[in-house]
């Protein structure tokens, strides 16, 4: 037989059946899958417990074990651990430029720059006035607010909304973190204790910033329990 | 009242019609923009922001219509 005509009848893709060997011995031996470790998860989920506690203030920028909380992208077998916003004293910069454009109308009595207008057009203008204030707060709060970082048991998620034709969805497995780095850096940050975790990860979105995060320490407490987790169920072979 | 200053006023009432319909539009965005965020990231206060969004594009057409009317 030639060589070309041995290798036709023996192609690589096909798949070689051997036979099964008669058994001799009847007994049926039954292997019986890894039981889950779950006294060894909930020790984790202990410890997790013990470094968030509790939250009770909804608008807080740390909210441990949030009850209504949850976002589009979300599993349902996923558990949200972690929501975090920015520090709240990230916040104060635009609370004063608002308040500074809530009293700008009261040094019209000081600086008349309308009193060349009728009062009907004073009083338009003002309106006009107070009603960009507001839009200003609420633009501000609703980007303060929905801009969001959530540790869930199985990943970290980032979320920014930057305008309403911009949003981004960032999110990388625990499975896939490399190494967590925390920044605090300044006065405010110092005393305030708030500050930005880097999470470097193995997957698409090479790194994940969490930005001006109040307890960074204990996010990255976090972090490292959960991923010890993960090292335990991959070992156990639960990869969900 | 001069001539010039009828029209510099009726000039001024253009100005303020005109942005306060780019004021309703842009109350319009911020309703859609609530929204869709709301339905992204849900959490407790989110019926609130909806409701305040709207009462903002009410005050928005309600200043058209007082601009039209006073001025």
């Amino acid at each position: 037989m030639s060589r070309s005509s041995n290798l036709d009848n023996v192609a690589p893709d096909d798949i070689i059946v051997t036979p099964k060997p008669k058994s001799i011995n009847p007994t049926k031996t039954t292997i019986s899958p890894t039981p889950p470790s779950s006294s060894v998860n909930s020790a984790y989920r202990q410890k997790i417990n013990e470094i968030l506690g509790h939250t009770k203030h909804p608008f807080s920028a740390f909210l441990a074990h949030p009850k209504v909380f949850s976002f589009k992208e979300k599993d349902d077998q996923e558990v949200i651990l972690l929501v975090l916003r920015q520090h709240w004293f990230t916040n104060v910069g635009w609370i004063v430029i608002a308040v500074l454009m809530a009293l700008a109308p009261l040094l019209l009595r000081f600086i008349p720059l309308l009193a060349s207008f009728p009062l009907n057009y004073q009083f338009i203008s003002v309106l006009f006035w107070y009603l960009i204030t507001i839009t200003f707060i609420f633009e501000r709060f609703l980007s303060w607010y929905f801009n969001v970082y959530i540790i869930t048991d199985e990943r970290v998620v980032d979320i920014d909304f930057n305008n309403l034709l911009d949003k981004k969805f960032s999110e990388a497995k625990i499975s896939m973190i490399q190494d967590i780095t925390s920044r605090v850096s300044g006065l405010s940050q110092t005393i305030l204790n708030y500050g930005t975790v880097y999470i470097q990860t193995a997957s698409e979105v090479p790194e994940i910033q969490f930005e001006k995060v109040p307890n960074p320490e204990k996010v990255i407490l976090v972090l490292q329990q959960l991923r010890q987790e993960e090292e335990q169920e991959a070992l156990e072979g639960r990869v969900r | 009242m001069l001539p010039f200053t009828n029209y510099l006023l009726l000039a001024f009432k253009f100005f303020f019609v005109l942005g306060a319909v780019l004021y309703f539009i842009f109350s319009i965005v911020i309703v859609k923009q609530t929204t869709t965020m709301s339905q992204n990231v849900s959490d407790k206060f989110n019926p609130f922001l909806i409701a305040f969004s709207y009462l903002h594009l009410l005050f928005a057409f309600s200043l058209i219509i007082l601009t039209l009317i006073i001025l």
